[in-house]
């Protein structure tokens, strides 16, 4: 046989196939991704080999030598002309201010660096968000330096405001359509608009409405308003599908509450926590933090409120609901019937009946005045659903004859978005007022844009007698005019000053004097009331607890409540990040994953997920079985007669024949990073009888399967669970390790002994403390015999000075993402974009890992936040071959971007997988346009405009292509409060070094310090049993600790 | 015996006497040192010999010697307040300076003036300290070896070439002497084209190339005596060096950021505003900044809407201002100048980014640091007590800034090697427990930054 002996051959297929044959000549058996899609097909196509490679680099080297030798760029210094005096260029001041969008509320700090805001803090005196922050907060400050915001109005603003003025005076019918506001002065001058047009209306929605709360509470009380819930007083927590740690109403407050008697002493012999339930039929964020969830489908909800309610009554339970729904709801009933007081029911449901029902039962449990009140009543949710309708149907006659969009965006999150469109043309004037276009803004006529809040003035009153100030940070960037002072121009107002430089804010300040003012008695002269409110961010007046009774006939709303539906439904529901869309446009908040499925850029559809024996978990009609390789599968989905294609998820927790899908996406006329990302889901929605929205419904068929799948599914995490159990041959066994054999390439070793999560019921506290003692003690055993002189270095670098540390509580860690974004924020973290996710590429130092536990049917959930360990034995740093990372004397494991050469070996031995490659140049520090991308279509790169790079942090180096980067325990901040003290002389102070992330938490989940203080608040977390360090029989030393997640389930009721 | 040792007394005494009162007298110099910096400094020059934004201060005491003495102190206290009395001297001297008021020190007690003026006078009739006064050594120079060092070389080359060449005479010499045949004589052009000669000097080409290239290479970006030409003409000599201006008092950053801050246009203001004609280039530097903030100087007054008013009538302004202060001697030639002077200001305050003269006036920066580089002037002077002159040079010398240091890393790590941290009286340095234990025992000197980790990649680079 005549054969070329040098070829290489295994097997005779080989030997015969000439395609492998000439493959074996190939350097690269298959196409570097990198290089497919960065060049284009010339590139490919050119003859090029290694050594050209070489000798034009080789050139080019030298030519850039000589090139960059020649000549130095010239670098100018520009001073003030007249310096401000609170500024010093290098120093960051910090303003109050209140970030509002419709219902959503935080009381922040601003950081500004040379008079540009870049970055959000909480403001710790506000009694509604108590120095939290949410994600959305954290994230606005790109929004200000978004590029697709309104640069300017229509027309010029003399010749709006005369043509606008023009058209409402002859108009018949005015309507103001706008979302929640929470804003005394704005409402003042809405109230002078409305007096000076007879004609004028004002129809208040919000996409996620809690209409259905306002309308029940006016029906049970004569009162249409939103009490106050005190999470932090109830013994017995039970949430009817409330999202109320996520989305719901004032998630922060709850958050804050909630925590306050979830976290465990470690001390007590038998400590107490709350034990909070959740009713729903989707894992929300809210019900993956339960202890016990209940699942019921989406048109159950009301049966199950029904059923509750009978069950503490005594009566019948009925048999609408399913059995096992039914029993765990009487066990409840049961469980809670004796603890009057000490019980909060809150439940998500849109619907009158359901809401007056659960009123009736806080009523039977004696929550007004313990765990609900009414002195401090909320304003975050004011819309009102069937308003629209009737708006809809009165644009439709032609009766409408002008309407003033205030921020609002109907002509998207309405369920009947496109009647809406339609009924549009009718309108003869419209006006849209906001700082972003949206899908409405394209029907209006006129154009009248607003500042974004951190330009503007303002006051809010979230909750009743709970003041805050809204103070710009920046000079306006764009041609824009505040929507108050607008409305205030139109209706030709006599209080607003148009000659003055600043008009709105002499109207607030005059509103404040007038009204808010005469509620203190602590000052006597206004301008100094006002300089401390616009000091503090916030001012409290006194209120006093209105008398409330019950005036509803229960027994008529129990008949009212729906029969639960047959056949196939999805729920659809508001995410962290998204909002009802109106996020959409923030590449931060597209990139920060999903608490739950894990998922960014988008909204999947959730396929549920089961064990069913064997060595495999079993998804819906066994789809999405490459989902751990970036595969998922796309289907067709149909609710309304509406029927989209939408990616599939396999998701934990879903109620029998329920799928579910996030709303706010497939948004069409938005910023790049919102563009068609997803699927809109908002035409599924539908309305009760009383034209409320409800946010699930029956499908129309079973979902389709397409046989298309996306490819870039960009979920941030694989391997979901972490000791899930099941029974198979009537033994408990841990599935985990009985499915882990099939992904991937065979068995990966005993996972789940590792010492990466602990977890224990409250009864089992004293074991699980035992345990870890236990495997500490055998770690350390295992640690004793090492090669490094651990101990040499403990004394002579890490017992003096500071020695950095961290605690982590995970029961106190709720996933809400708001430290992640904080991280991105602070330390110039880049997005890199839908394709880039689904390879691993996200750049995210902090990451939230989420694992479920315990029964595979109905698991709880744990959060770890997981960001480097910063180990004093680094398993990176002996790796590296150019020492671009290494240890300091305080404990920090340093990453110097600098020296970095791309090698990776560092994330390759990295336990934790912490670190993060810039795969492209996501920040465009580089000087090759061809190493940059663009994450969503965008024209120019996201970041490499001047304007979206004012929001960089000015001390953190911005990364280029082909570095390693990781959390760096945030060192800037480090080294600024180090310099602090020694300024001023002084030794550090406990809290002086606080880390983004933990500013940014609400819950206190985040401890950092000094290992060598004794009497910090890092020392007090970590004198506790139930502290653990990740993989510490791996001996890396790490000084990040965790503390062990307690769940108060009760097994009877599931 | 007794005599003598009590003459020894007396003349001891004697001694010592004239020596107590003088230290009495430095105190108070000290003092009034320390309340000149703080209150007067800003205004008057510390030589007390040239004006400045007030008058020199030397021989001020003569000059109120008519009067009782309770006058100048008031004067000092209130100048106003005195002007109003009508007293002649204040009249005086507030119109010759222009009218421009004094501040006011209502808190300084008769002692505390007494000092400050005892300060004047001591510093009015020092005797300037000499070109071979006490000098920092904080500057580091480095001598260069390198001529004789090459001179040594190729004479050894040299050496060595004579050495062979007799030696291989010698050879041929024994070779005649023993009979042996002899092999043709090489020429110098075998000798210079034989394999050994080729491959000796491709060696050098290549290791001196390659020692180039890395010298090239690591001065990449440094720029080391970079001396651009500035907007304008700002003399650090004239400021730090002849009027004594304090560094912090422009570059108020220094102390309290990471940038040390070029100075906004209005802390110019705070002195050119008295200071309207410059010593060294009249009109032709000081108006730009006029030109540059809207500062009519034949008024004395900022203009109202400048930022809208009329370029042509700005331009007629500032020339009427540059020809009235003209010393020229022809109307002709002091319209000239003004046309000149004029252009010059417009050119240098605008560039291709910038059309307007008014505004921001647009440096070029010296002292660029890469990206990755984090640098806080505040830790070095307020925490380290560096010298400013350690990194920048004689700044006070330079007429032209230039960059003094390399700036380099190896620059920035030696000096962390060597400089001692200034744990004494500072708190902060507490918490390290094991040196204070050494330095209190004895068994170390000092601290150095780089014992506190100052060789760290995270202290500079994050």
């Amino acid at each position: 046989m005549k054969n070329n002996n040098k070829e290489v051959w295994i097997g005779h297929n080989d030997m015969n196939n000439p395609e492998l044959q000439e493959q074996a000549k190939q350097e690269f058996v298959n196409n570097i991704p990198v290089v497919d899609s960065m060049a284009d097909e010339k590139v490919m196509e050119s003859s090029a080999n290694r050594r050209d490679f070489l000798k034009y680099l080789g050139f080019g080297l030298g030519a850039a030598t000589v090139a960059a030798s020649c000549e130095i760029p010239v670098k100018r210094a520009i001073p003030y002309v007249v310096k401000p005096d609170d500024i010093v260029p290098g120093v960051a001041s910090y303003y109050a201010s209140s970030f509002v969008r419709g219902g959503d509320f935080s009381s922040v700090l601003v950081k500004t660096r040379e008079g540009r805001p870049i970055k959000i803090e909480g403001n710790s005196l506000s009694p509604v968000s108590h120095g939290g922050t949410s994600a959305r907060a954290q994230a606005s400050v790109l929004d200000l330096y978004n590029t697709n915001r309104i640069k300017g109005p229509s027309q010029a603003w003399a010749d709006l405001d005369k043509e606008i003025m023009g058209a409402l005076a002859s108009a018949n019918n005015i309507r103001l359509v706008g979302n929640t506001n929470m804003s005394p002065s704005a409402k003042k001058a809405m109230d002078e608009f409305l007096a000076a047009y007879p004609a004028a209306k004002a129809v208040t929605y919000d996409a996620v409405s809690a209409s259905g709360i306002l309308e029940a509470n006016e029906a049970s009380f004569g009162m249409a308003t939103i009490p106050s819930y005190h999470f932090d007083k109830a013994d017995f927590i039970i949430s009817f599908g409330a999202d109320f740690l996520g989305t719901w109403i004032s998630s922060e407050e709850f958050q804050y509450g909630y925590v306050k008697n979830r976290k465990v002493d470690p001390k007590a012999e038998n400590p107490t926590m709350s034990h909070h339930t959740q009713v729903e039929s989707y894992m929300s964020l809210t019900g993956s933090n339960a202890d016990n969830r209940i699942m019921v489908r989406p048109s159950e909800q009301g049966a199950a409120i029904k059923a509750f309610y009978n069950a503490l009554k005594g009566s019948s339970m009925g048999s609408e609901l399913n059995e096992k729904a039914r029993t765990a709801l009487k066990k409840l009933a049961a469980k809670v019937k004796s603890a009057n007081g000490k019980v909060l029911v809150v439940s998500g449901s849109n619907n009158v009946a359901e809401q007056v029902v659960v009123n009736a039962i806080n009523e039977m449990l004696g929550s007004y005045g313990n765990t609900i009140t009414f002195d401090r009543a909320s304003n975050q949710r004011q819309g009102i659903d069937k308003n629209m309708l009737d708006l809809i149907a009165e644009m439709k006659s032609g009766k409408v004859d002008a309407m003033i969009v205030m921020d609002a965006n109907p002509a998207y999150d309405l369920p009947e978005a496109k009647v809406f469109a339609e009924a549009m043309a009718k309108v003869k004037t419209s006006v849209f007022m906001s700082h972003v276009p949206n899908e409405t803004a394209e029907l209006c006529k006129h154009i009248a844009p607003t500042p974004h809040y951190l330009e503007a003035w303002g006051d809010v009153e979230p909750k009743r007698g709970m003041f805050s100030i809204i103070q710009p940070t920046i000079s306006p960037l764009f041609d824009t005019r505040q929507g108050e002072e607008s409305l205030l121009v139109w209706a030709s107002s006599a209080n607003l000053d148009q000659s003055s430089e600043s008009p709105y804010y002499d109207y607030v300040k005059a509103n404040w004097e007038a009204n808010m003012f005469p509620m203190q008695n602590n000052f006597m002269s206004f301008q100094t009331f006002w300089d401390k409110t616009l000091h503090d961010g916030v001012f409290t007046a006194k209120a006093s607890e209105p008398a409330v009774s019950m005036v509803a006939d229960v027994n008529a709303y129990l008949n009212k409540i729906r029969k639960p539906g047959n056949g196939q439904e999805i729920v659809l529901f508001e995410t962290i990040a998204m909002g009802a869309g109106e996020y959409a446009d923030n590449p931060w908040l597209q990139e920060l994953p999903d608490p739950v499925s894990r998922t960014t850029w988008g909204n999947y559809f959730g396929i549920p997920i089961s064990w069913e024996g064997g060595n495999s978990m079993v998804t819906y009609k066994n789809l999405n079985q490459e989902e751990y390789k970036g595969n998922a599968d796309i289907v067709e989905v149909s609710a309304n007669g509406v029927a989209q294609n939408i990616t599939c998820i396999a998701s934990f927790g879903l109620a029998t024949d329920t799928f579910s899908a996030a709303m706010g996406a497939g948004r069409e006329v938005v910023g790049f990073a919102g563009k068609n990302v997803g699927t809109n889901s908002m035409s599924w929605l539908t309305r009760d009888e009383n034209g409320n929205v409800q946010y699930f419904n029956g499908l129309d068929a079973e979902p389709k399967t397409t046989g298309m799948v996306d490819t870039e599914f960009p979920c941030v995490q694989y391997h979901h669970t972490f000791g899930i159990t099941g029974q198979e041959d009537g033994k408990e066994i841990n599935v985990d390790e009985k499915t882990l054999m099939t992904i991937g390439e065979g068995f990966q070793g005993g996972l789940t002994d590792r010492s990466i999560i602990y977890q224990a019921n409250l009864s089992d506290v004293n074991d699980l403390k035992k345990k870890i003692a236990e495997k500490r003690a055998m770690a350390k055993h295992l640690n004793d015999a090492t090669l490094y002189p651990y101990e040499e270095y403990q004394e002579k670098y890490y017992s003096q000075g500071h020695h950095w540390g961290m605690a982590i509580d995970l029961n106190a860690c709720l996933g809400c993402g708001a430290c992640q974004v904080a991280c991105v924020a602070e330390n110039n973290v880049p997005v890199v974009g839908k394709e880039e996710v689904s390879r691993h590429h996200e750049m995210t130092w902090l990451r939230i890992d989420r694992y479920f536990f315990g029964d595979h049917e109905n698991p709880n959930t744990v959060y770890q936040p997981m960001m480097c360990q910063h180990c004093d034995n680094a398993p990176c740093e002996n790796v590296c071959p150019v020492g671009a990372t290494n240890h300091s004397s305080e404990g920090l494991n340093q990453m110097t971007y600098n020296r970095c050469i791309g090698t990776r070996y560092c994330a390759n031995n990295c336990p934790f997988k912490v670190r993060r490659l810039n795969w492209y140049d996501y920040t465009t520090a580089d000087l090759f346009g061809g190493n940059e991308i663009a994450i969503n279509g965008e024209e120019v790169p996201f970041g490499a405009d001047n304007l979206t790079r004012m929001v960089l942090n000015p001390d953190v180096t911005v990364r280029s292509r082909g570095v390693i980067e990781k959390c760096s325990f945030c060192v800037q901040r480090i080294q600024e409060g180090k310099l602090a003290a020694k300024k001023e002389g002084r030794a550090l102070r406990d809290g002086d070094v606080k880390p983004a992330c933990q500013t940014a938490c609400v819950t206190g989940a985040i401890t950092f310090g000094d290992f060598n203080d004794e009497n910090s608040a890092l020392a007090k977390a970590l004198d506790s049993e139930l502290n653990y360090l990740v993989l510490e029989e791996t001996n890396v030393q790490s000084s990040v600790h965790y503390s062990a997640k307690i769940i108060n389930r009760d097994e009877a009721i599931s | 015996m007794i005599y003598k040792s009590l003459i020894l007394r007396v003349l001891l005494l004697l001694v010592f006497l004239p020596g107590a009162t003088l230290m009495a007298q430095e105190a108070n110099i000290a003092e009034g040192n320390t309340l000149f910096k703080n209150n007067c400094a800003s205004c008057h020059n510390k030589n007390m010999k040239d004006d400045l934004t007030g008058p020199a201060l030397g021989g001020v005491e003569e000059r109120w010697a008519d009067y009782p003495q309770e006058d100048l102190y008031s004067w000092i206290r209130n100048s106003q307040a005195l002007i109003a009395t009508g007293h002649p001297r204040a009249n005086e001297l507030f119109n010759d300076w222009g009218k421009s008021v004094m501040n006011s020190f209502t808190q300084l007690s008769d002692d505390q003036i007494a000092n400050i003026l005892a300060y004047i006078d001591f510093k009015y009739n020092e005797v300037p300290a000499g070109p071979d006064g006490p000098k920092e050594d904080g500057v580091v120079s480095e001598s260069d070896n390198s001529t004789m060092f090459t001179a040594i070389v190729i004479g050894l080359i040299a050496l060595i070439l004579v050495l062979m060449r007799v030696a291989s005479k010698l050879n041929v010499m024994v070779k005649v002497e023993s009979g042996e045949e002899l092999a043709p004589e090489r020429t110098l052009f075998d000798i210079l084209t034989s394999k050994s000669m080729i491959a000796t000097f491709v060696l050098i080409a290549v290791v001196a190339g390659g020692s180039m290239m890395a010298d090239k290479a690591i001065s990449l970006g440094r720029q080391q005596g970079y001396m651009p030409d500035q907007p304008i003409k700002f003399s650090h000599a004239t400021h730090a060096g002849l009027n004594k201006v304090d560094c912090n008092y422009c570059h108020d950053g220094a102390r309290r950021s990471k940038h040390s801050v070029i100075p906004a246009a209005n802390t110019c203001m705070n002195c050119h505003k008295a200071i309207k004609k410059g010593s060294t280039y009249g009109t032709a530097e000081l108006t730009k900044i006029f030109a540059s903030v809207g500062f009519d100087p034949k008024a004395g007054t900022y203009i109202e809407d400048y930022e809208s008013m009329d370029v042509k009538e700005i331009e007629v302004l500032f020339k009427s201002w540059i020809e009235s202060q003209s010393e020229a001697d022809s109307p002709e030639k002091k319209a000239a100048q003004a046309e000149e002077e004029w252009d010059a200001i417009v050119a240098s305050l605008t560039n291709d980014r910038k059309d307007d003269f008014r505004g921001p006036i647009e440096w070029i920066r010296i002292h660029n640091l890469p990206d990755h580089v984090y640098f806080n002037h505040a830790q070095h002077v307020t925490v380290g007590k560096v010298e400013c002159e350690n990194c920048h040079g004689k700044i006070e010398e330079m007429e032209v800034v230039e960059q003094y240091s390399p700036l380099s890393m190896g620059w920035c790590i030696n000096c962390h090697r060597k400089t001692e941290v200034q744990f004494d009286g500072n708190e902060y340095y507490k918490s390290y427990e094991n040196y204070h234990n050494q330095l209190s025992n004895g068994d170390r000197e000092k601290v150095t930054v780089e014992e506190i980790g100052g060789l760290e990649c995270q202290k500079c680079h994050y």
